[in-house]
């Protein structure tokens, strides 16, 4: 097994380790779970090492390149006969989402230290997730990556439908239902393509050399785009979103909102856009109005909701809505821009959720009105909330910032395809919302935290507790990492979205 | 030596009949371990055989790969049905009512059923398809009313005697009408002499409600949900499993081996009865509370998928329609396993009582949740590798709105299995439960089966077993033979 499959299979490995731990010692699992997703954190560090190593002297032959490259290759045939092989592959986008996610299951472990209901079923499932989110970053076989794909999604429903507070049962049902119906979409699209290849093979890459006809690309790339869009909650398929997150307990939400929804954007990036660069120029203008309600619609939304977890989904619904706008926008900066943002959203909502679900934790309610003056009680939380509140509005030295000014920039550049002027109006009307982000974010965050203590109760709660800080302290750190220092993560994805867009002219 | 495992079925099932004349109730034990072992035997002999081909009475009777691939089909549901019904016929469910008697007679019965259809797949001769089709269906019906004290049980098998007779009827006019268009009752010759005419395609029709009946298709699956509701669990696992792969058996022999050259005309047929069939069955589904008559919906809906392997005569068609139904039986299997353990231990049959079994009976919740996850299609087991190569079949003949069908419909399927699953790990336990005791027998079953669902679809050799030893039958070289 080369690193790749260890990085798939680690957690599953703690997962069956998990397993065979007897039910009633619940802080030996969270302990086996910890040092497991530490060990993959270290690996993933490994990873990243190594890929810089055999990828970086490529960086400049990549300019001018259509077809991605891909290195630490693990390949041998699985299903001979229809061409399905186990792929396994890295470019620099996998390995950005494979940090993201790493970090996130860590941080999403701590965050769960708390969790005594059937601990055990709760990581098994927990690390089984992780393990298809894993894959679909690596694989390159389109089988492989659909199976991995399922897996990524299924779990959810009985983390949600067993753990989750309030309406939780229907929370999860939509959720499965919604995510499953857009994997439907996703196998006609996959199974066209295979079969409008000659159905020969399952390689991504030797698919993607295939010259499919316009009138097959024009009817393909909306069933693939939108398959994916549903689970990157594309408006207005997003409806299982804010509930979906809402019901969740906290490591779930963590963990769905800051990479399942990912899934979405990297799945319509790599299958969709990357495959079918023609159906992509047809529908792009189409997908970027709709991205454009997105991101206005979940901003306005958030205004509105009463609940903490209900208010940070509905943001993240907005904040999904600019990496898909910023792939639609088909040009390099947007392409990039939408990258970034998954990464600096997957951090900054799985510190949100973390955050909502520590402070629930103590004050048993989530309702807005509710709190209030919990600075002086929670120091911690309060400066990580805020920290996080400032890179959602797009503050500069925040990851957010970084990523939103490339999707507006990209936006305004428009490309040589579409009507400039329709794109620069979509963009000033997207780039509004960030006024509307700025109102809901401070708002909300000086309802909950200032002013005098509204709930004499809550003088008695105390502030994070070692994991706590551990689990926010990391994703603060890479938050402001990646805001102050972005070239880092932009030359590791640049050279890798350069085939993306070579591809379309 | 062709014949030896059909012969040692029937010869099992003699034995067993005279052995239970003399043979006192308390020393009846061994008569399910002979059925057993009859059936094993059997089926090492079959799978011995392979790569032998030949034919015997003039060609009437063939082995080739396609038939063994069925034969062990059959042989494998026979054995599972024999260890599924082991605890009611020996008296040992905690639930008396769910006792059974006569198992002398049940298993020489279950026997000859078994037998009929291995005769079935290796017929190429209209007299003898017909016999043997009746020789599978109607110890079949003696089966679904074997609680006969039960009134669910005798309406179940009065329904499935009058509808199963009248689908009959229709079966052998259609067949008639094929041997009135060429003059012959050979499969081969009929194929080649055969012209498109009004009356060919009125016997295809009544042949396709005739096999309809079998394969529960819609319109034709009205008997299906009273049947298996009535009939004694074992027996309905059987019909879900064994039932229908005769029919899909049957089904290849006319549509492939003596149609397979218009397959043009008629496959949109089949898209038609697959696209209505799976609707259907999956929405009925959704609102029903007894799980026996849940999963018969179930099975009508795994049947629409089914025939999506008969879409277009590809070299994968046939190959990954067998896939399927071994990956099918075997889920179904799991299934009807924990739901006949669960019906032994505590007589319950409706959704509702599975509630908290996660909690009592971990493990088998869990195999319980593998086969519905299964059925549904969720990677990596091996239904939605199944599944997704007969999607692929479809795609491939210019489908791509059934596969939208289908896919959707998968979804849909979700949404109620995941209603079980839902029952069992979601809510509460209910105040009386206990961890119930398993039966050797019934864990064995569940162990096989589950781990038959799992790794089917992870390791690549079944597949592509059945994949290359297909394709050493000539069914390819006759369809193209005969293409026009």
């Amino acid at each position: 097994m080369g690193i790749l499959s260890w990085i798939v299979y680690i957690p599953f490995i703690t997962a069956v380790f998990v397993v065979f731990t007897p039910a009633p010692k619940w802080y030996l699992i969270r302990w086996i779970s910890t040092v497991g997703t530490g060990i993959h954190l270290i690996l993933t560090a490994v990873l990243t090492w190594k890929y810089w190593q055999v990828a970086s002297p490529d960086f400049s032959s990549m300019k001018t390149a259509t077809l991605t490259k891909l290195y630490l290759v693990e390949r041998f045939p699985w299903f001979e006969s229809w061409g399905i092989d186990y792929y396994l592959g890295v470019d620099g986008i996998s390995v950005s989402m494979i940090i993201l996610t790493s970090i996130v299951i860590f941080t999403g472990v701590m965050a769960s230290w708390h969790v005594k209901n059937r601990t055990k079923e709760f990581y098994v499932l927990l690390l089984v997730l992780v393990t298809g989110v894993f894959g679909v970053f690596v694989s390159f076989d389109i089988f492989l990556f659909f199976v991995f794909y399922e897996l990524a999604v299924l779990p959810m429903y009985l983390l949600i439908g067993i753990w989750g507070t309030g309406p939780k049962e229907y929370s999860a049902m939509k959720l499965t239902i919604m995510l499953m119906a857009g994997s439907a979409l996703i196998l006609i699209g996959f199974l066209a393509l295979y079969n409008g290849a000659g159905g020969q093979t399952f390689d991504l890459l030797e698919l993607s050399k295939v010259d499919y006809p316009k009138s097959f690309q024009i009817w393909v790339f909306p069933l693939i785009f939108v398959g994916f869009g549903i689970l990157g909650a594309l408006y207005p398929f997003h409806t299982w979103s804010p509930d979906g997150h809402a019901s969740a307990p906290t490591a779930v939400s963590m963990l769905h909102a800051g990479v399942l929804m990912k899934l979405g954007g990297y799945g319509a990036l790599r299958m969709g856009i990357y495959v079918l660069p023609e159906g992509a120029k047809y529908w792009a203008l189409f997908f970027m109005a709709l991205t454009t309600i997105n991101i206005i619609y979940g901003a306005f939304g958030a205004v509105m909701q009463k609940d903490l977890k209900y208010f940070t989904a509905y943001s993240s619904v907005s904040h999904c809505g600019f990496v898909l706008f910023g792939l639609v926008t088909l040009n390099l900066i947007g392409m990039k821009g939408a990258v970034i943002q998954m990464f600096s959203h997957g951090i900054m909502t799985a510190l949100f959720f973390s955050l909502i679900g520590m402070v629930y934790g103590r004050t048993h309610t989530r309702i807005i009105d509710d709190m209030g003056g919990l600075a002086k009680i929670m120091p911690w939380f309060t400066t990580c909330f805020y920290v996080g509140g400032l890179a959602s509005l797009g503050l500069p030295g925040l990851s957010g910032f970084v990523a939103e000014s490339h999707v507006f920039l990209a936006g305004f550049f428009g490309n040589p395809w579409h009507d400039l002027g329709i794109m620069r109006f979509l963009t000033i009307l997207a780039t509004m919302s960030i006024v509307v982000t700025a109102v809901y974010v401070l708002r909300g965050l000086a309802k909950v935290f200032q002013g005098p203590i509204k709930n004499p109760e809550f003088a008695k709660l105390t502030d994070a507790d070692i994991t706590e800080r551990i689990s926010t302290g990391v994703l603060v750190f890479t938050m402001a990492a990646v805001g102050m220092l972005p070239w880092y993560l932009i030359d590791l994805i640049e050279s890798s979205l350069m085939p993306f867009v070579n591809r379309l002219h | 030596m062709l014949m030896l495992p059909e012969l040692i079925v029937i010869a099992a099932g003699f034995i067993i009949l005279l052995l239970d004349l003399f043979l006192a109730e308390e020393k009846k034990n061994i008569l399910g371990t002979l059925a057993f072992a009859g059936l094993l035997i059997a089926l090492g002999r079959t799978l011995f055989s392979f790569g032998q081909q030949g034919e015997l009475f003039g060609g009437r009777f063939v082995v080739d790969s396609v038939a063994i691939w069925f034969k062990i089909i059959f042989l494998l549901a026979g054995m599972t049905t024999v260890a599924l019904s082991w605890d009611r016929l020996t008296g040992k469910t905690t639930d008396i009512a769910s006792r059974m008697k006569h198992r002398g007679e049940f298993y020489t019965i279950l026997l000859f059923s078994t037998a009929g259809m291995m005769y079935l797949i290796s017929s190429r001769d209209l007299v003898t398809l017909y016999i043997s089709l009746e020789l599978s269906t109607i110890p079949l019906f003696v089966l679904v009313a074997w609680d006969r004290d039960n009134p669910l049980c005798g309406e179940a098998g009065l329904k499935y005697v009058i509808l199963g007779a009248l689908s009959s009827a229709v079966l052998l006019y259609g067949l008639g009408i094929l041997y009135g268009l060429s003059g012959s009752t050979d499969l081969a010759t009929i194929s080649q002499k055969i012209t498109h005419s009004p009356a060919l395609w009125l016997s295809v029709a009544m042949i396709t409600a005739g096999i309809g009946f079998k394969l529960t298709l819609v319109p034709f699956h009205m008997w299906a949900a009273d049947v298996y509701q009535g009939a004694p669990t074992p027996v309905t696992a059987h019909l879900s499993v064994a039932s229908k792969a005769a029919g899909m058996a049957f089904i290849f022999l006319l549509f492939y081996r003596v149609l397979g050259g218009a397959f043009q005309e008629w496959n949109i047929l089949f898209a038609v009865l697959a696209t209505i069939t799976m609707t259907l069955g999956n929405l009925v589904a959704i609102i029903q509370q007894n799980i026996k008559r849940f999963m018969a919906f179930s099975a009508i809906s795994q049947a629409g998928y089914l025939i999506m392997g008969f879409l277009g005569p590809f070299p994968e068609g046939l190959p990954s329609m067998l896939f399927y139904l071994y990956a099918y039986i075997f889920t179904n299997l799991v299934v009807f396993a924990v739901i006949i353990f669960y019906a032994n231990e505590t007589g319950r049959e409706n959704i509702d009582d599975y509630r908290g079994l996660s909690r009592t009976n971990p493990i088998i919740a869990g195999a319980m949740m593998l086969g519905l996850f299964s059925l549904a299609g969720i990677p990596p087991l091996s239904g939605f590798v199944g599944k997704f190569f007969l999607f692929s079949v479809a795609s491939k003949a210019g489908f791509h709105w059934l596969v939208g069908v289908a896919a959707i419909n998968s979804t849909i399927s979700l949404y109620y299995y995941l209603r079980i699953v839902r029952q069992m790990y979601i809510e509460p336990t209910m105040e009386d439960a206990t961890t119930l005791q398993i039966s050797p027998m019934l864990a064995g079953t569940i162990a096989i089966t589950t781990l038959g669902a799992v790794f089917f679809g992870i390791i690549p050799f079944f597949y592509e077993t059945i994949n290359q030893t297909v394709a050493a039958s000539d069914w390819w070289s006759v369809i193209t033979a005969t293409a026009r």
